[in-house]
């Protein structure tokens, strides 16, 4: 016997993560149920008009150089889009970040050799995410206390490593740093590699769909027969590896490590924006790579905005929030708009 | 009863002489209301009358338009086309805060109380006793009080809202509304939680409002309810008005014929005898005051159900058996190996699978899509490791066609089907994992009644393949239609097990009632 029930709210139901492909023809109704069309909208906006205000912004060499700056962000983000898919958080990426920085740069200006430093910044990177991971899971505390707490520990310890100096590599990682492959920054294919595998792994493995199971709920999750302590552990070990790469990233960036540098909660912060402004949802259960990759070119391309139409650098975190804000907004009226 | 007059009765439009046998001019008056989601039309013209002093009960299956009409007639969503009409006035932009104030108020499907606040603050809600801009507490906590023991409600107004029971939780809803007053009282299948002691609490307490003058629109999926308490019926299907009809004129088979647009029958079914081997056997089993002392053995291919009041004790047995709980003593053993308690992992390794009663909390997620939540389970069991899209619906689209799960495009989230439909998707992710034995709670809750004919099929083919079945259930009717043996439980306690073949169904609902030991 089967019995034809209708939904309570008939709707078009669109799956959340569709890419725009080419059979979605533009038609305002049609265009508008396009995913992060209103992100699309405010990137092609900024972009126009600081190309048509500034004439070195259209060059290959900006245009990189804007990618180059969020590599460093765009690995993050990358973990932490698939943790806060599964409900997770982590404020203390950051701060790995400038830990495990700080620990690769002593060990290399201590005459250790650079492979060395690079796999104990990966490990001890890791190690922290574990940290995270074990407190979240076997206590009740929410990911965002733990995490900002861990964050606020790890800024203190790496001004502990530096003791008051700067740490430098001299020419030591200087090639991954700066140098091309095929006219393209090393660190550049780093994030890219990293963000590619991160949205395979949530589209097409089991461990990214239970990623959006344990986010969407949690009890279901485990009672389907999810080890939801087991995933949690690696979600939370994995945004410590890629903190870890951070590190090695941003060190042979900027080849040395200094006390209160740019990585610690200020990084965090771009990173979370980065991934709010793509929809990723704070509550869990929804999240794209994609929506990712746009927050961080979008907050890349509005900093180098500001820089080349010579704003001052205070400008900076002010337009960050104003971004955040609008985005966050946008991607709220644009659920309530959906169907469900 | 408290602030049940209403003044505003008063001003109520000149009364028109009506046709037919109404005594009083309608205080609702709904006409050609039209509503359509995204393309689709929920409603297509939809007349509804309501007057005051009567029990005007909605019909339906899940997806006929009852929530839409409501929600429309409450200020939720506004109408595409239509006029509606309250106290003879004609009403534009209605608004929930409009409506209101008109007097309509609605207790709806979903319960919504401010979970982490107390019942006493929930019933006051957006009407706390102050002076000047200072909370009086004394008379917040005495006014719910009042509000409660008014309806014959037994709970603690200082308990947390987020700590009552599901059925704890409905009465509290019905309580801060009937406590708001008004001339129109929507409730949306109040008593389908609601174990029978409480659902005649709440029946009771409507026949009071009607008496009162108050017009109740009164939805609910159950027949005999519905013929029990209504004074009038009218029967939506596929978003219209099929039939609007004084009670007394309607027979049960009839209302069904309207609803569904067919006959129903949903009878028992032979099934080949149960096997001599135990498929689940509990024994002893305590935890607290919700189970105390229960034992059942259930044999391969043998139905026994589980009657009792819908909430605590049920989804206590959910919680121990799915291994989400320790209890405080008693074993349990499948298919005659012995599993320990408090881990979901033993649990579903033994071959049982508990099916739980709260599909939104527990069942299902969501935002998932129905394929995903078909093979949530299954695939975790088969171990794969990849996901792709396509193979995914192919390997889910037997169970949809097995299962009956109907959708209007593809694989929408879950969370947007109906009830029935839920339902269903939960009960073909579980039961196609090969059980040995299967926990069913309350399978058939807040499911219409097509959906509901198909789960007892289900149910009964399942224990055909001879899974051992233990089947929870508040409903003497379900049990009578689908177990083999019945243990009556009440207020944790096992008060008598009975064959079905050995009982009426009249003997078996004064057990329950009575919770006499026999």
């Amino acid at each position: 016997m089967s019995v034809k029930t209708v939904p309570d709210t008939p709707g078009v139901c669109e799956p959340p993560d569709r890419p725009a492909g080419p059979a979605a023809r533009l038609s305002p109704g049609r265009l508008r149920s396009v995913p992060h069309v209103g992100l699309i909208t405010v990137l092609v906006l900024v972009v126009v008009f600081t190309a048509v205000q500034s004439d070195t912004f259209a060059t290959d060499r900006n245009i990189l150089n804007v990618l180059g700056q969020i590599s460093v962000n765009a690995v993050l983000a990358a973990g932490l889009t698939l943790l806060m898919t599964a409900g997770g958080m982590d404020f203390s990426m950051g701060s790995n970040v400038a830990v495990t920085a700080a620990v690769a740069a002593k060990l290399i200006a201590g005459g250790h050799p650079t492979p060395l430093a690079v796999v104990v910044a990966l490990l001890l990177g890791t190690a922290l995410g574990l940290v995270n991971g074990l407190v979240v899971t076997f206590t009740d505390v929410a990911p965002f206390v733990v995490t900002l707490a861990t964050a606020t520990l790890l800024d203190g310890v790496a001004l502990l490593v530096h003791d008051g100096n700067t740490l430098s590599v001299g020419r030591h990682m200087f090639a991954f740093g700066n140098e091309k492959v095929l006219g393209v920054p090393w660190l550049l294919v780093v994030a890219v590699l990293i963000l590619v595998a991160t949205a395979l792994v949530m589209r097409f493995t089991v461990f990214g769909r239970d990623a959006f199971a344990i986010g969407g709920n949690e009890h279901v999750a485990r009672l389907s027969g999810i080890d939801v302590t087991a995933r949690k552990l690696t979600l939370y070990g994995l945004t410590g590896l890629l903190s870890g790469l951070g590190g090695v990233m941003l060190l042979a960036r900027l080849g040395s490590s200094s006390p209160g540098s740019t990585a610690g909660l200020s990084l965090q912060l771009a990173v979370v924006a980065a991934v709010v402004i793509g929809g990723t949802s704070l509550a869990g259960g929804h999240g794209t790579v994609v929506g990712t990759a746009l927050g961080l070119v979008l907050l890349g391309v509005v900093a180098n905005a500001l820089n080349l139409l010579d704003f001052s650098s205070n400008y900076q975190s002010v337009s960050v929030g104003a971004v955040l804000l609008v985005a966050a907004v946008a991607n709220e009226m644009h659920k309530a708009r959906a169907p469900h | 009863m408290t602030s049940l007059e209403d003044p505003r009765q008063d001003t109520a439009g000149p009364r028109e002489p009506s046709a037919g046998d109404a005594p009083r001019a309608a205080v609702l008056r709904v006409r050609g209301v039209t509503k359509s989601f995204g393309g689709a039309a929920a409603l297509k013209g939809v007349d509804l009358d309501l007057r005051p002093g009567e029990i005007h009960a909605l019909m339906g299956m899940n997806g006929a338009g009852k929530s839409t009409l409501v929600q429309i007639v409450s200020g939720v969503h506004q109408a595409d086309g239509g006029t509606i009409e309250v106290g003879g006035r004609p009403q534009h932009g209605m608004t929930v805060r409009k409506a209101r104030r008109l007097g309509i108020s609605c207790v709806p499907q979903r319960r919504e109380l401010a979970m982490g606040l107390t019942v006493a603050e929930n019933v006051m809600l957006g009407d706390l006793p102050a002076k000047g801009r200072i909370v009086r507490w004394r008379t917040v906590r005495d006014g719910a009080r009042e509000a409660l023991t008014a309806l014959g409600i037994d709970i603690d107004v200082d308990r947390v809202a987020g700590s009552l029971t599901v059925a704890e939780q409905t009465m509290v809803e019905v309580a801060r509304e009937v406590r708001r007053g008004g001339r129109i009282l929507i409730l949306d299948e109040p008593t389908a939680c609601l174990g029978a002691e409480a659902a005649d609490q709440i029946r009771a307490l409507v026949r009071t409002l009607r008496d009162e003058g108050v017009a109740v629109v009164y939805i609910s999926h159950y027949i005999d309810e519905v013929m029990a308490v209504a004074d009038r019926l009218t029967v939506l299907r596929d978003g219209a008005v099929v039939r609007t009809a004084p009670a007394r004129e309607l027979d049960p088979a009839g209302l069904v014929r309207a609803m569904v647009g067919r006959d129903i029958v949903s009878r028992r079914a032979d099934r080949p005898a149960p096997e001599d081997e135990h498929g689940l056997a509990v024994q002893g089993l305590n935890d607290g005051r919700a189970v105390r002392d229960f034992s059942v053995e259930v044999r391969k291919g043998e139905i026994v159900a589980v009657l009792g009041p819908a909430g605590d004790a049920q989804s206590r047995l959910f919680d121990l058996l799915s291994g989400r709980r320790r209890p405080d003593s008693g074993t349990l053993r499948v298919d005659g190996r012995p599993v320990p308690f408090g881990r979901v992992r033993a649990s579903l390794t033994s071959g049982l699978r508990c099916v739980t009663g709260d599909r939104r909390a527990l069942g299902l997620v969501p935002a998932l899509s129905v394929d995903e939540n078909l093979m949530l389970a299954g695939d975790r069991f088969a171990r794969r490791r990849l996901h792709r899209v396509a193979e995914l619906a192919r390997r889910a689209a037997p169970l949809r066609e097995s299962y009956g799960v109907v959708t209007l495009a593809g694989n929408p989230p879950v969370g947007s089907l109906s009830g029935g439909n839920q339902q269903k998707v939960l009960l073909a992710k579980w039961l196609q994992t090969e059980p040995v034995a299967c926990f069913l709670e309350d399978p058939t809750n807040g499911v219409d009644i097509a959906a509901m004919a198909d789960i007892h099929a289900l149910v009964d083919e399942l224990a055909s393949r001879g899974v051992a079945v233990l089947l929870a259930s508040s409903s003497a009717e379900e049990v009578m239609r689908l177990a083999d043996r019945v243990v009556v439980v009440s207020a944790g306690r096992t008060v008598a097990e009975h064959a079905v073949t050995d009982i009426t169904r009249d003997e078996l609902v004064a057990t329950a009632l009575g919770g006499q030991p026999q």
